[in-house]
């Protein structure tokens, strides 16, 4: 399966962020999205996941080659996990997790509450305590984990790795590898290092733009010159 | 000194104008359907600059006469009244009519200044421009606070000065025309002062200085709790004589001479120490902002909730458990007490009219005149004539009247609260999750919060509805059956109807941003629109049964169509806005 974008504009006034945007991903690979502050990162995701209308194009899912094999996205196929842990804060992890298995029906989750949150490394005593009072850390678990439930086929990564401590990183690296079998998985950093140790293939959004970077070159010595000077404007130049 | 007013004052009503402006330009840009057409070089357009800041002139200039002008001249106004009614009472025999209208202009101007010192000392409080001049620009926050200080002086000695010509025209004497601007000046001083002192004090003691909302409601209720006993005092010839109000003249002159040398004193560090305070004014939008969130923060939990509710009941069950105190202990218990405390003192006056005459006079002629005088605007001795009038004009309240029961209801409610507290707390971070959004389950919810809106708002409209019926019952009981329930019917409909506008506005315009404040024009726009209709149907004199028709079939009506709209635009307007 492969996650299609197809000459994709969005602009705010006059201003036009992505520009006639093309680009296939395709499943059981982990994409990172590289560009700089304001590239339109954010954006890009909102677009995909309805929050904010687009201008033109289209996104679907395509099963095979030919045009027959079209599906649309469904709101249940994304999963969005932002920079910015948003967890309902008047809820303790258990009754969120409770909550979110109760309303996904078409769910069967294959592990108990209790073996959810050892898969995610959170400890027992902040389980039963509102998420107001959890860590910034632990609340980007939690949105992770209820990500995985979901089991969505797109999963929308926006910069999760942002403020984190390097152990929490690291699992959390850890986790985003072990889900990317059977999804199409796209994380958005403007870290160089973080996509170069965490993802399969860089793209980068520039100018409005999507533009693969050829994999193959991912451990040359010289590759991060290459994409900060692709990354750079021609002012900047 | 006035050297730095004249180069710090431009620099303020400039960058009062600049802030004026391109938020008129960002409101704009919000507005739907104009928003779409209007182009960001309108923030950089010079010709629409010019013209803003000629309209921002003219602004400041009309809040001088209508602001200024507009208080003293209701000071100069009761003095006429006054001294015309005691003069013709000749209560003061050896005082000419100037005489008492300056005496009465003075002692109530002096009431009127004490009132907005108690309620209104902005000196060191903080606003945008503050904000930006001090903590951005690093300009010396004495010296804009003194600036600010002494345009709002002038301003005021300017207009006090304007209308003691017309004043004058009535019989003021000049002598309390002059005095009076000066008089304003100090008095001002001496608020400033004080404020400054104490300020001083709380600083040693390491405090910060804040404006406290309970206290500002609490002086109101005693300044408005005071005004009725003034009132029978002066109804009864009562006064402050001349030589009092002279000694509290030069008192005043003397504490503002005092106020002016500790302002003069006060330390610049100690002048941005108080705005970085946070002194809010209600200005300073993003502060206050950013409180208020803070105010919705506050959840506590102990473990984890166990229910038998599943999915979105179990969340509307939590989520209500978690906010009890927010959203529904708070309106009950201020309704309860506000209506009971009503019920009982119209209970009492009505009361008051099955008594003969002699049994309790002064009470009789104090109620019987104060509700005359809100009543129909006008106060007079005879209580034969006002305790017909009032018993009829109750009993026709409590039966033609019955669409003013929705000015309780909407004083009680507490929807727009609720729908802040879900966006804040709750859907903020669920409107990320890709489920929350499907159609099927926003109404789901939808439908939950509606009932549980009805639920929370209920209780002040019983009590509303009780008071009135307490009314009915009083003058004469029902007039034909089921009269009584016919009251409860109307209330709640207007429930079902108030409920109901604020979620589906909530849904169709998601008017929040990362804080509780309304940041959609359209949303402000519908809301303005609904109240001002529920203004107008408030004063619409109907029978009870029609009333109750009207109200049942509106709200029926009101509840499927805006069901409707939601079910159709909700996906694509519920949303976190980007």
């Amino acid at each position: 399966m492969e996650f299609v974008i197809s000459h994709l504009v969005k602009s705010y006034g006059s201003k036009q962020v992505l520009k006639d945007c093309d680009f296939v991903f395709e499943e059981g690979r982990i994409y990172g999205l590289l560009g700089r502050n304001g590239s339109g990162k954010t954006t890009f995701f909102n677009c995909i996941n309805s929050d904010i209308d687009i201008n033109s194009g289209e996104f679907y899912f395509r099963e095979g080659k030919d045009a027959a094999g079209k599906i649309a996205l469904q709101p249940e196929d994304i999963g969005y996990v932002v920079s910015t842990p948003t967890v309902p804060e008047f809820m303790t992890g258990r009754e969120f997790l409770k909550f979110f298995i109760e309303v996904h029906e078409e769910i069967t989750p294959d592990k108990t509450i209790d073996e959810y949150f050892d898969y995610m490394m959170i400890p027992e005593d902040d389980r039963d305590r509102i998420l107001k009072d959890y860590s910034h850390g632990t609340k980007n678990k939690m949105q992770m984990l209820v990500n995985i439930i979901a089991k969505p086929k797109l999963m929308l990564l926006d910069e999760p790795l942002t403020s984190l401590d390097v152990i929490v990183a690291e699992e959390m690296k850890n986790v985003i590898r072990n889900q990317k079998e059977g999804h199409i998985t796209i994380f958005s950093t403007h870290l160089l290092d973080v996509a170069l140790d965490l993802c399969d293939e860089i793209v980068l959004l520039n100018h409005g733009k999507l533009e693969p970077i050829d994999k193959s070159n991912l451990g040359d010595a010289d590759f991060k010159n290459k994409i900060i000077a692709a990354l750079m404007d021609q002012e900047d130049a | 000194m006035l050297n730095d007013f004249f180069t710090i004052l431009p620099k303020v009503l400039h960058l009062r104008s600049i802030i004026g402006y391109n938020s008129l330009v960002f409101a704009l840009k919000k507005t739907p359907v104009i928003g779409k057409v209007i182009p960001d070089r309108l923030y950089k357009t010079t010709f629409l600059k010019v013209i803003y800041w000629i309209s921002h002139i003219i602004k400041e200039v009309g809040a001088l006469f209508i602001g200024k002008m507009c208080g003293i001249s209701c000071v100069y106004l009761a003095a006429g009244l006054m001294a015309a009614a005691y003069k013709s009472a000749d209560l003061i025999p050896d005082m000419s009519e100037n005489g008492i209208f300056g005496m009465f202009a003075l002692f109530f101007f002096i009431l009127y200044a004490l009132i907005g010192l108690l309620l209104n000392t902005k000196y060191f409080k903080k606003t945008t421009e503050k904000d930006y001049l001090v903590f951005m620009i690093r300009m010396d926050a004495k010296k804009l606070n003194n600036t600010l200080f002494a345009y709002e002086l002038g301003k005021i000695f300017i207009g006090y000065y304007l209308v003691g010509p017309v004043a004058a025209v009535f019989g003021c004497p000049l002598w309390a025309w002059l005095v009076i601007p000066f008089l304003a000046v100090f008095m001002k001083l001496f608020g400033a002062g004080f404020l400054s002192c104490r300020y001083k004090n709380l600083n040693k003691k390491h405090k910060p200085l804040r404006n406290s909302y309970a206290g500002d409601v609490f002086k109101l209720v005693a300044v408005i709790l005071l005004m009725p006993f003034l009132m029978v005092l002066f109804i009864n010839g009562y006064y402050v004589p001349m030589p009092v109000i002279i000694a509290l003249t030069v008192l005043f002159f003397v504490l503002g001479v005092c106020g002016f040398f500790v302002l003069k004193n006060t330390d610049a560090t100690l002048h941005r120490k108080a705005l970085h305070d946070g002194y809010v004014d209600e200005k300073a939008s993003t502060a206050e902002a950013r409180n208020q969130t803070r105010s919705f923060k506050k959840i506590k939990a102990e473990g984890s909730f166990k229910s038998d509710k599943k999915g979105f009941e179990y969340l509307n069950a939590l989520f209500v458990k978690r906010h009890r105190k927010m959203l529904i202990m708070k309106p009950v218990a201020f309704t309860v007490i506000i209506l009971a405390l009503t019920a009982f003192a119209i209970y009492l006056f009505i009361a008051c009219y099955y008594e003969d005459n002699g049994a309790d006079a002064c009470r009789n002629m104090v109620m019987n005149n104060l509700v005359n005088l809100f009543t129909f605007r006008g106060f007079s001795d005879p209580l034969v004539d006002l305790k017909e009038s009032s018993f009829e004009f109750f009993r026709w309240c409590a039966s033609f009247q019955l669409f003013a029961l929705s000015v309780p209801i909407a004083m009680a409610e507490n929807s727009f609260k609720c729908t802040q507290a879900m966006y804040i707390n709750c859907d903020n971070s669920l409107m990320t999750f890709s489920f929350f959004k499907k159609r099927e389950m926003i109404m789901k919810l939808f439908d939950i919060r509606f009932k549980q809106l009805i639920k929370i708002n209920i209780p002040p409209a019983i009590v509303s509805s009780i008071a009135a019926n307490l009314v009915l019952f009083a003058t004469g009981g029902q007039e034909y059956p089921f009269q009584y329930l016919v009251t409860f019917i109307i209330a709640s409909a207007f429930v079902v109807i108030y409920s109901m506008s604020w979620l589906a506005l909530y849904y169709l315009f998601q008017p929040f941003t990362t804080t509780v404040t309304v940041k959609s024009g359209a949303y402000a726009a519908a809301r303005t629109v609904f109240s001002i209709i529920m203004a107008i149907v408030m004063f619409i004199p109907a029978h009870s049964l029609i009333v109750m028709g009207v109200t049942v079939i509106f709200a029926f009506l009101f509840v499927l169509i805006m069901r409707k709209l939601v079910y159709k635009k909700a996906t694509k307007t519920w949303r976190v806005k980007a």
